[in-house]
């Protein structure tokens, strides 16, 4: 199967600043890909490159094209949403779909009607009348009526409360994901999206510091919760972050036979499988800086 | 718009895979057109409100018949039909200006706009490519406008008139100061016509350098458009002492309208006229071929598409912020 996202030594500064600095990953079709890195790490320059909104250095092909020559065919292909603030004030909702029914060959407006009605959003209104929740939804209707291959996301649900972020992944989930679409998108907040990734990428300082399928982190990562006076004997076994939690001491391991560590939490505590949310705090702190 | 309509059943669930409508280009230039006048609605409220206001000026104007001279005037055929294409120069004029007005901010704007609001990641997560954006702006600036104004200009001229031989008729004005004849309207509708194309190619390159400053720009593109040729004036003055760029600004403005001959057209006219302009021999004078034979104004045309080009390109990778 050809990978729908190929990226080989992504290069970009701004200034004197590398913003990415040999960044080299793949996407495979079908799969829901979280590129998760703090604020500055690079995570918006990826996106950017992907979508051939930015220049940049490297080798680049999504869906079988270069962004920076093919951007145009690349759109009909691929969706995006930047965050909630992008869609034009003075946009009525009438013309939002006939924008995108007027340019895009493969949006389907009934199905973003269907959508819009199971909302509180009116086809007069106007997007500047629109809470900020109700503008992702509709930028959602729009978007899921499109049959893209490629969905990407940039800190989609920033700003949103709780409820509307749930709904918002929800519907993602159930009325767009299939195996034949990709979803890739970045976040920092972790925690609420890690149950519906299938595959984590973490950037910092423009690096790709972890690339992996969910389902293998828990071969590769584990953690072993000890007491504190049992912390000394625990490290021996080179944990590569640690930390304490409620007075006890969280070891994180990489790549340690299990047996070993099955054999030390017996007498000292207790193994975990680290959260995705959990790991990367102990990638980026336990990164040698 | 029931062209843009997908025109396949609905379907509860989801889009067939491969499903893909054939737009041309012309389905998405007529979105993009429309799209702009609901961004910009200033550009058909304004030129309508004025024509309202001209309506509204030829329902209720008072016209003191004796100020005019309006016995005089009865009788002069030529002199009639000088006045009905006075009449409707007058009634254009208003709207062209305010066209104008509207058109510059406009261009200043329609790039720019996008880029500080943020939208622009909106437009650009569409396949709609930075070319056919410029270009949509660049033909609803020449193309669209104009000539929404012109069929405008028309038929405001052609109400005004209407209320005007109906109120004569009625006995507010006095009978014969205005009537209609169909020759001179048509003739006077093909001039403004003709010269409404000749400032539509005359101008072009000028809205094109606007699009690109507001391209550009990252700020107060008002601004921006007015430095660039000031400081390019002032420093050859004080450079070279020279003034080039002054004159070649001051031929972009006005240059064209020489090639008409205009004020010798009206000289001839009224010399040849014992009892007022005669509008046929006024028509009989204007010439437009100067104008199409000059080599600037093609040379103007070539500088428009390398301007748009260059602002498509700016588009392209004028990251927001």
């Amino acid at each position: 199967m050809t990978a729908v996202i190929e990226a080989r030594a992504l290069r970009k500064s701004y200034g004197s600043h590398p913003a990415v600095n040999g960044v080299s990953f793949t996407v495979q079709p079908g799969r829901i890909v979280g590129l998760i890195g703090p604020n500055g790490a690079g995570k918006t320059t990826v996106l950017k490159a992907i979508l051939g909104l930015t220049r940049f250095d490297g080798e680049l092909c999504v869906l079988g094209r270069d962004p920076r020559a093919q951007r145009d065919a690349l759109m009909r292909e691929v969706c995006f949403i930047a965050d909630v603030a992008v869609l034009p004030k003075w946009l009525q909702v009438r013309q939002a779909l006939d924008v995108v029914a007027g340019v895009h060959p493969r949006f389907d407006r009934a199905r973003a009607l269907e959508f819009l009605r199971k909302t509180d959003i009116r086809l007069g209104s106007r997007v500047r009348e629109l809470s900020k929740g109700m503008v992702t939804q509709l930028h959602l209707a729009l978007i899921l009526a499109i049959d893209a291959r490629l969905l990407v996301l940039d800190e989609p649900t920033l700003g949103l409360d709780l409820l509307f972020r749930r709904q918002f992944y929800e519907t993602l989930l159930n009325d767009y994901y299939d195996k034949d679409r990709t979803i890739f998108l970045t976040t920092h907040q972790v925690e609420e999206i890690e149950h519906l990734l299938t595959d984590v990428i973490f950037i910092n300082r423009g690096a790709v510091v972890l690339d992996s399928a969910v389902e293998a982190l828990a071969e590769r990562y584990v953690q072993l919760i000890v007491p504190a006076d049992q912390a000394a004997q625990a490290r021996q076994l080179k944990p590569f972050y640690e930390r304490e939690v409620f007075g006890r001491i969280a070891l994180y391991f990489d790549n340690r036979p299990h047996s070993e560590l099955s054999a030390l939490a017996g007498k000292l505590g207790e193994l975990r499988t680290p959260t995705i949310a959990d790991l990367f705090v102990a990638k980026l702190q336990g990164e040698p800086t | 718009m029931s062209s843009a309509e997908p025109n396949f059943p609905p379907s509860a669930a989801a889009p067939a895979a491969g499903l893909e409508r054939e737009l041309g280009v012309w389905d998405t230039l007529l979105v993009l057109t429309r799209r702009e006048f609901w961004e910009h609605r200033i550009l058909w409220v304004a030129p309508v409100a004025i024509a309202a206001v001209i309506v509204l000026c030829a329902l209720f104007a008072h016209l003191d018949a004796d100020a005019v001279g309006a016995v005089r005037w009865q009788t002069q055929a030529a002199e009639r039909s000088t006045l009905l294409a006075l009449v409707q120069w007058a009634v254009s004029l208003p709207e062209y200006l305010v066209m104008v007005v509207v058109l510059n901010f406009y261009l200043v704007d329609c790039l720019f706009a996008e880029r500080r609001d943020r939208s622009i990641l909106f437009w650009k997560s569409l396949p709609i490519s930075d070319g056919m954006t410029v270009g949509s702006k660049l033909f609803v600036a020449l193309v669209v406008v104009p000539l929404g104004v012109y069929l405008l200009a028309l038929l405001t001229g052609l109400l005004f008139l209407v209320i005007l031989l109906a109120r004569a008729a009625a006995g507010h004005f006095p009978p014969g100061l205005i009537a209609w004849d169909s020759l001179t309207w048509l003739k006077v509708q093909l001039l403004m016509l003709l010269a409404l194309i000749v400032a539509i190619a005359w101008y072009a390159p000028l809205a094109a350098y606007l699009m690109l400053i507001s391209a550009w720009a990252r700020r107060n593109a008002f601004m921006w458009t007015i430095l660039p040729p000031l400081f390019a004036v002032l420093i050859e003055k004080i450079a070279l002492g020279t003034d080039y760029v002054g004159r070649f600004i001051e031929y972009r403005t006005w240059g064209i309208w020489r090639f008409l001959h205009l004020e010798s057209a009206v000289h001839t006219a009224a010399a040849n006229a014992q009892n007022g302009v005669s509008v046929s021999r006024l028509f009989a004078e204007i010439h437009f071929a100067p104008a199409f034979a000059n080599p600037d104004l093609w040379l103007g045309l070539a500088a428009t598409a390398a301007l748009a080009l260059a602002a498509a390109r700016l588009r392209r990778y004028r990251e927001e912020g």
